[in-house]
């Protein structure tokens, strides 16, 4: 961003700003045009207002409820709501769910863009896989909710989930909630990865090659690690999309209370078990939901708002490092913004 | 060749975890009523407690979702808290009592009124009285917000058949909530608000008597207060299996612990 | 060589298996939808009855007088998503569009910097937290002041308001997309090449008039842009809404006057979200698919829509 006019003649700063003249007062406009220049301050000064309302809120009513103890302690099932206990579990599963999408995006994404950009042969196809992520970051996430939920009845991947007594499978499951998120990061991650292998210059390629990689060498060793800050800003946006996910959450993973595993194998029990993560609690918690507890709601959503706030930043920095060392001239951390903007 | 190798010996030590963790016995699976929800939780952790086997898995989803679930051979057992309705119901059900609840009618706890006459409260339910200023005894003033359940309910058929009788439905303006939770909060949160909920979740809220009797436990247990339902688990034939263990469990005549569960807040029968 | 054919391979049956996933997706929510349009023909669409009563037949596996038991008339959630994603769209519109000409023109470099991370906590609060905001803080407010008694006796025969319903909605929502909207219309401002401007102020235009005339003209195909992008992620809104939008299935009448903004709706995402525990009854899945199949037409129609507007974009080197 720019922090200084620049003199007149050079080129225009990389940032947002345009290049504006060193003094021009409104005085001489025609009311309507002053009109149009207030509405547009105002509109500015709405904004931080609006957000500053949202944080100082959340931070208000979250930090009058929340306590130590609600860390630490598993919710339990109680109307009352001093026997309810913390929220230990939502935060275990928001961790646990936001990995294991993660885990399975974060290759797959960058597996894919590699072949989207390096190979892409024949192209018929690379257009349609293109198209293809694109509607991805289109569809509602609750289209993609219910359609999980049909696939993981199924009778063959009751491995994912738990059987009942008689046989059915019950289908929802930290596996199948964390296969359908790991979908919803995956045009994020695609798209960053592609940016960055974008900005790679030929020449480094062409290096490569002219020393006998093959492409497929190139692209693990040299391309791969060259924009390891792109990859990594789509991972962490990926991150922030699937921590924020609700209706995912509230249709896949079997909403209950506290972590239920299934069977006594330590990790994927769990992942096989139901629970909750912060957003469900959340939404549980709300008057939308079962629980009259206004108060766990807003602890946990201060908790969740700062954990997205925490990932954006990191955002900001990654693209921040990314520009630094980029050649090419480019908009600001916006542009991550209008890249990343998809249905939730 | 060594990435082959690591590869090969990854897949066995995951085929290694795997299978163990899927060979594990099945559990218990129950779905349905949002009221039966506290007292089933209870049963299934006491159960656990009791016999070492896996506790059973409880679900919502509201009564005429566990009764479908059970038919379709989705759940092992639903949750019904209405009776069974012959020619609505899917055929080959098997509907066991558990328990008896009662049936409160609600208001905002700043509108303590302590005593709703039938014709009050059929007026107000079917939408004949519109008004605060025409109940008498009401504390806040203004249109009565009318809270509902939604078509899945089974305290609202309930609620119907106790209350308003055989003929007699729920206006239509109403606004339904999809759980006991929700209804309770939602009529907690309005000061126009009047509904119902099972016993059990209007500890935020005013119970309104019936006809001259208050809505309590001990009332509902002694059989004065006459808005009493039942809680039934159903089953797509005669129980079988580890279902039936829970069952026999939980209906066993003299089980110490079940009784106690149930007596806590609602209406033990065996 | 054969280690490179073998990964072009196995990368390219990733990306096919991504395909196929779409693909099934779109084959099985079809599939599954179409029972429901069958029975129902073209007049799914159409209105006729309370949409809660077709759905409470469903549940209780009791047909409607006269009906099968899969009749169903969308209407009412149709014109729910259309009311609430038209206003808030044409609201983000405005805003966007003066913040982001405040943002780029007017904006002294310390409010630039602000800004930029003000619009970007914004695009990132999750949708639960809006309407968890929503409906305890947005929606008694509106309860206890702007909705008096006697607008609630006027609709009373017909449905009961509080605070949740299509204003709290609409302007939540248009708080939501607003910032998706601020950052593509800033990045195609900045691009605007400054020959275009100095001659337009070297003809004595004055920075206003040079704004609207020159900039926001050039940046049109990135409005059109941002707008569908917009739509696309307000349609796709269930969770915020499925809290604040008031969660009946009524058609909120706008010859009501100023209480139609006050009257509840529910959109058909958070009309998912809502019955999605009762997608175990047959009947209900296949109407529930039925109108996930309607968001998915639409969500596939708006994303060729977006693609279509973002191929001018790239004339200005814009990628968005």
């Amino acid at each position: 961003m720019a922090t200084s006019q620049p003199p007149v003649g050079t080129l225009a700063p990389a940032g947002l700003a345009v290049v504006r003249p060193r003094r021009q007062s409104t005085a001489s406009w025609p009311l309507i045009d002053r009109v149009g220049y207030w509405l547009c301050w105002a509109t500015g000064i709405a904004l931080c207002a609006i957000a500053l309302g949202i944080v100082l809120f959340m931070l208000i009513k979250g930090i009058s409820y929340l306590q130590p103890s609600l860390f630490v302690h598993s919710p339990s099932p109680s109307v009352r709501q001093s026997e309810a206990g913390g929220f230990f579990d939502p935060i275990l599963g928001t961790f646990i769910l936001t990995a294991l999408g993660i885990a399975i995006a974060a290759p797959a994404g960058v597996a894919i863009a590699a072949w989207l950009s390096e190979y892409a042969r024949p192209r018929a196809l690379a257009r349609a896989v293109e198209s293809a992520i694109e509607m991805i970051g289109g569809v509602p996430s609750v289209v993609l909710a219910i359609f999980g939920l049909l696939v993981f009845s199924q009778g063959f991947l009751g491995f994912l989930s738990q059987r009942a007594a008689n046989g059915a499978v019950y289908g929802r499951s930290f596996f199948g909630a964390g296969v359908i998120m790991a979908v919803l990061a995956l045009p994020l991650i695609v798209g960053a990865t592609r940016e960055g292998l974008a900005q790679v210059p030929d020449h480094m390629r062409e290096a490569a090659y002219a020393l006998g990689k093959t492409r497929a060498s190139c692209i693990r060793h040299v391309l791969l690690p060259a924009i390891r800050p792109s990859i990594a800003s789509g991972v962490v946006l990926g991150m922030g999309r699937i921590v924020g996910d609700t209706a995912i959450v509230t249709i896949l993973v079997g909403v209950t209370l506290q972590n239920e595993a299934v069977g006594n194998v330590p990790v994927i029990g769990t992942l096989r078990g139901t629970g909750s993560t912060l957003t469900s609690y959340v939404y549980t918690n709300s008057p939308a939901g079962e629980g009259n507890a206004p108060q766990k709601a807003y602890a946990a959503a201060f908790v969740l708002l700062m954990i997205v706030l925490l990932l954006n930043a990191l955002v900001t920095r990654l693209t921040g490092a990314n520009e630094r060392t980029g050649g090419r001239r480019r908009l600001a951390g916006l542009r991550a913004l209008a890249r990343s903007a998809w249905t939730r | 060749m060594r990435a082959h190798r690591t590869l090969i010996v990854s897949l066995l030590l995951a085929l290694a975890i795997a299978i163990p963790a899927v060979a594990v016995a099945k559990t218990v699976i129950l779905d349905g009523s949002t009221s039966m929800l506290p007292l089933v939780q209870k049963l299934a952790t006491a159960y656990h407690k009791a016999t070492k086997k896996s506790a059973p898995k409880v679900g919502g989803g509201q009564s005429a979702i566990g009764i479908s679930d059970a038919a379709g051979g989705k759940v092992d057992i639903g949750d019904a808290s209405r009776d069974p309705i012959p020619g609505v119901d899917p055929k080959g059900l098997v509907f066991t009592k558990v328990a008896r609840d009662g049936v409160c009618v609600i208001t905002h706890p700043s509108n303590k009124i302590a005593n709703m006459s039938q014709q009050t409260v059929t007026g107000i339910f079917t939408g004949a009285i519109r008004d605060w200023s025409q109940v008498p005894g009401a504390q806040v003033s203004g249109p009565i917000d009318l809270f509902d359940r939604d078509g899945a309910s089974g305290t609202q058929d309930a609620f119907q058949n106790i209350f308003l009788g055989e003929n007699l439905k729920i206006s239509p303006s109403a606004t339904p909530e999809n759980s006991e939770g929700t209804e309770a909060s939602a009529v907690a949160g309005d000061k126009q608000a009047i509904g119902f909920v099972s016993l059990d979740f209007s500890v935020g809220t005013n119970n309104v008597g019936y006809q001259g009797i208050p809505c309590t436990l001990a009332n509902a247990k002694s059989g004065q207060y006459l808005g009493v339902r039942n809680f039934w688990f159903v089953t797509k034939g005669v129980p079988k299996g580890d279902a039936a263990k829970f069952i026999a469990w939980v209906t066993k005549p003299g089980n110490k612990t079940v009784r106690s569960i149930v007596s806590s807040n609602w209406i033990a029968i065996h | 060589m054969r280690t490179d054919q073998r990964a072009e391979r196995a990368l390219g049956a990733l990306a096919v298996i991504v395909l196929l996933l779409i693909a099934a997706m779109a084959v099985t929510v079809f599939g599954k939808a179409w029972p429901s349009f069958s029975h129902n023909g073209l007049s799914w669409f159409g209105s006729g009855g309370d949409v809660d009563t077709q759905l409470r037949a469903m549940e209780q596996a009791s047909p409607l007088a006269g009906h099968s038991l899969y009749y169903f008339r969308a209407w009412p959630l149709l014109w729910g998503t259309l009311v609430t994603t038209v206003l808030a769209v044409v609201i983000a519109l405005v805003v966007s569009i003066l913040a982001a000409v405040f943002l780029t023109e007017f904006a002294p470099a310390t409010m630039r910097r602000t800004l930029d991370p003000v619009i970007r906590l914004l695009a990132a609060v999750p949708s639960v937290i809006y309407g968890l905001i929503g409906i305890l803080a947005i929606a008694p407010y509106i309860n206890d002041h702007l909705i008096s008694n006697a607008r609630k006796a006027s609709v009373g025969y017909v449905v009961q308001l509080n605070g949740a319903d299509v204003a709290t909605a609409t302007v939540i929502l248009a708080v939501m997309i607003t910032p998706i909207m601020v950052a593509l219309i800033a990045a195609a401002l900045a691009t605007v090449p400054r020959s275009w401007r100095e001659g337009s102020a070297a003809l004595g235009v004055n920075r206003w008039r040079t704004i609207i005339r020159v900039s926001l003209r050039t940046a049109r195909p990135a409005i059109v842009a941002a707008t569908v992008l917009a739509t696309a992620r307000a349609l796709g809104e269930a969770i915020m809404l499925s809290m604040v939008s008031g969660g009946r299935g009524f058609a909120a009448n706008p010859l009501d006057g100023i209480t139609f903004l006050f009257e509840p709706v529910r959109p058909l995402a958070a009309t998912i979200v809502q019955n999605a525990e009762g997608l175990t009854i047959p009947v209900l899945a296949h109407t529930i698919y039925a109108v996930a199949a309607v968001l998915l037409v639409s969500a596939a129609m708006l994303s060729l829509a977006g693609w279509a507007a973002k191929q001018p974009l790239k004339r200005y080197g814009i990628r968005a």
